[in-house]
């Protein structure tokens, strides 16, 4: 995949994809929409302090070199550009991982044996009971259990991740309600080999620190039920994608409060929404752990022997397009 | 990961349809034919009906095949029944075979027309006897340029075939000069043909665009003793006896033996989808790039009021049920704030 000739007129080079190519040889090939993307655009090269003045502030974002337009789906749009009408925005909101210890009945990512890995656990008790050992990870918030529809889960948040603007309710409507920035829900991407369908929240999920009182306690209240799958430009081979629910995420700053805003959201200013995620692991993965995983390997250094596949999971707001990528390891113990 | 916004394409003002013809320009020189790979690129089949040409040895992946030649002749040419005969039914089924696929048949009987030297196909002027050279259409693409067939042969003996007996130059250029895109040429069942023409003239075949088929009398050796020979064994015919008594792959051998230089345009048909993506001043002026934001700030803009600003790399092409149906890049970032409304033609080649 080469770059495009941009020495001369700017010119557009497109091809069909393979989706494209099987839609033409089944008849179903129409076209109605289109999208614009930027993926090849790093906005860091954005200088808005150039010593030549502001008319070369996007010198180097005009000189990206763009690569040939490539067949596979999955190297199409990533990012797409978006259409919100209000031109005054400054701050547009984030999606991330809450692994706050003052939240209970969710999931952190353990600090070993690796700390970039969320643990999800198959159905059988064999594997429970050994992850929970003082040797593995030792506790029920260090792991997902597939199909656990009481938790714990993975929350995430979205909202503006920055301290220059509090994370209070005023600001919230005003940075978030009123420019339409708040999902209400989730698209969740997962790899159909390893994974069946993903659980979310179910109607009248709350999490915020204002209903225990005035010292700023989170509370967290859920339970999961069955994500419907959806009919979405996946782009990536063999995954499938759900959309979740999402909760207006209560969590405010208030001066006042003992449990500071930040102890409790993984966001530093105005909270968006918030949702929850487990997964339900597709039953006799065996196959898979020895084609795409490792297969009876001493995880932890106990001895224990784990059978286990990495993969992703993507996960993106439906509204304001923000996206997180969780890092998830499915393991099974195997013996010792 | 899903486009979150997108914008219809009206299929009444922002789709449109084009055709538009692409020439090659393709020459084919007489040594690849004769001479350069010691015969290794002709192909010869065991049926005998025809021989193939390639521009390598063909046992190598790296050939490509450029064209056929056989030789035939009607049942009503005065070869036809002449004594010492070889593979004259075969002759005889490749001359009807060209004739009833390129022209057809003809009276209450069904017979098969013959070839002929004008753009009439009133039975007369026909080429009973004739050479074909039926191109690959790996270069004839969808069709033979009208007007731009060339090819010279030499007219001469079998030891100097581009000299006369004098010793001057004995090539003949055949060209399909007077056809053109409006006229020139003759439809028939098998696409429309013109005329070959000498310099001087005189028609010597006729060239079939679309088929890719040339079809080439054997007037122009009419005086040539030794058209076809050979030292073991000993043999030397002039056409008539050739087309008789060679093979239909020694005749061939003759033919190529004799061709200097062919060329043509070839035209390939581009039929194209033109989908005028419109840009709104008011949209697409912000981006889900995640280095769009810093600590959730946008970069581009140090204040509220500033303009947005987003570049465009990529169109995304998608079906009703955001299925990316194709995609286009742009040469270089195009960049998208609220004061510009842009208008990118996107161009789909079938």
């Amino acid at each position: 995949m080469a770059f495009l000739d941009n020495s001369g007129d700017i010119i557009l080079d497109a091809v069909l994809t393979e989706e494209g190519r099987k839609a033409m040889a089944d008849g179903t090939f129409r076209i109605s929409k289109f999208g614009l993307g930027d993926d090849e655009i790093d906005y860091s090269l954005y200088n808005k302090n150039h010593a030549s003045g502001s008319a070369y502030a996007d010198l180097d974002i005009l000189q990206t070199p763009v690569f040939e337009a490539f067949t596979q789906t999955n190297a199409g749009i990533n990012y797409g550009l978006l259409s919100l009408t209000n031109v005054a925005i400054l701050y547009l909101p984030v999606l991330k991982v809450n692994e706050k210890t003052t939240v209970s009945n969710t999931v952190k990512k353990p600090v070993s044996p690796s700390s970039g890995l969320f643990y999800l656990a198959d159905t059988s008790t064999d594997t429970t009971t050994n992850l929970l050992a003082s040797t593995a990870l030792v506790s029920s918030d260090k792991f997902l259990t597939s199909d656990s529809s009481t938790g714990p889960a993975v929350l995430l948040e979205s909202g503006l991740d920055t301290t220059n603007v509090a994370g209070d309710a005023a600001n919230k409507s005003t940075y978030l309600v009123a420019n339409n920035l708040v999902d209400s829900t989730f698209y969740v991407y997962y790899d159909n080999r390893f994974i069946t369908s993903v659980l979310g929240p179910a109607p009248g999920a709350t999490f915020d620190n204002t209903s225990l009182g005035t010292s700023g306690t989170p509370s967290l209240s859920y339970t999961l039920t069955n994500a419907p799958p959806v009919t979405t430009d996946l782009q990536l081979s063999n995954y499938s994608s759900a959309r979740v629910s999402a909760g207006a995420d209560g969590v405010v700053k208030n001066s006042s409060y003992s449990t500071t805003d930040t102890n409790v959201s993984a966001i530093a200013g105005p909270r968006a929404s918030f949702t929850l995620l487990n997964f339900v692991v597709k039953p006799n993965l065996d196959t898979e752990y020895t084609r795409y995983g490792s297969v009876s390997q001493d995880v932890f250094g106990d001895s224990v022997l784990y059978s286990y596949i990495d993969t992703t999971i993507y996960v993106q707001g439906t509204k304001t397009g923000i996206q997180a990528q969780i890092p998830l390891r499915i393991i099974k113990y195997i013996s010792g | 990961m899903a486009v979150i916004n997108y914008e219809p394409l009206d299929s009444s003002t922002d789709v449109t349809t084009t055709v538009t013809l692409l020439y090659e320009a393709i020459p084919l020189t007489g040594t690849i034919v004769s001479g350069t790979y010691s015969d290794e690129n002709i192909k010869n089949f065991t049926h005998g009906m025809f021989q193939a040409v390639y521009d390598y040895p063909y046992l190598s992946s790296s050939a490509n095949h450029i064209f056929d030649l056989a030789v035939g002749y009607s049942s009503n040419s005065t070869v036809s029944g002449s004594t010492s005969v070889t593979q004259e039914s075969k002759k005889i089924n490749m001359y009807n075979e060209f004739a009833q696929v390129l022209l057809g048949y003809t009276g209450s009987n069904n017979t098969v027309r013959e070839f002929e030297k004008d753009l009439n196909l009133d039975n007369t002027g026909s080429i009973r006897n004739a050479f074909f050279v039926n191109f690959s259409r790996l270069i004839t693409k969808d069709q033979i340029k009208k007007g731009s067939f060339s090819m010279t042969i030499g007219t001469g003996s079998w030891a100097d075939p581009f000299r006369d007996a004098a010793g001057n130059a004995g090539v003949e250029t055949l060209t399909d000069a007077s056809a053109s895109a409006t006229g020139g040429t003759n439809n028939t069942i098998g696409g429309d043909y013109g005329l070959l023409y000498t310099t001087g003239s005189t028609v010597r075949g006729v060239v079939f665009y679309q088929a890719g088929i040339a079809i080439l009398s054997t007037s122009s050796w009419d005086g040539v003793a030794d058209f076809n020979s050979s030292s073991s064994p000993v043999y030397s015919y002039n056409t008539a006896q050739s087309l008789a008594s060679a093979s239909i792959s020694g005749s061939c051998d003759a033919l190529r033996h004799r061709i200097q230089n062919i060329s043509f345009n070839n035209t390939t048909e581009i039929n194209s989808t033109i989908y005028f993506c419109r840009v709104p001043h008011n949209k697409y002026n912000y981006s889900a790039n995640p280095t769009y934001v810093s600590s959730s700030e946008i970069r581009v803009k140090s204040i509220a009021s500033d303009t947005p600003i987003s570049y465009i790399t990529t169109i995304g092409l998608y079906s009703p049920n955001n299925e990316l149906m194709a995609i286009a890049k742009l040469s270089e970032p195009l960049r998208k704030d609220p004061s510009n409304e842009i208008t990118l033609r996107v161009r789909l080649d079938y």
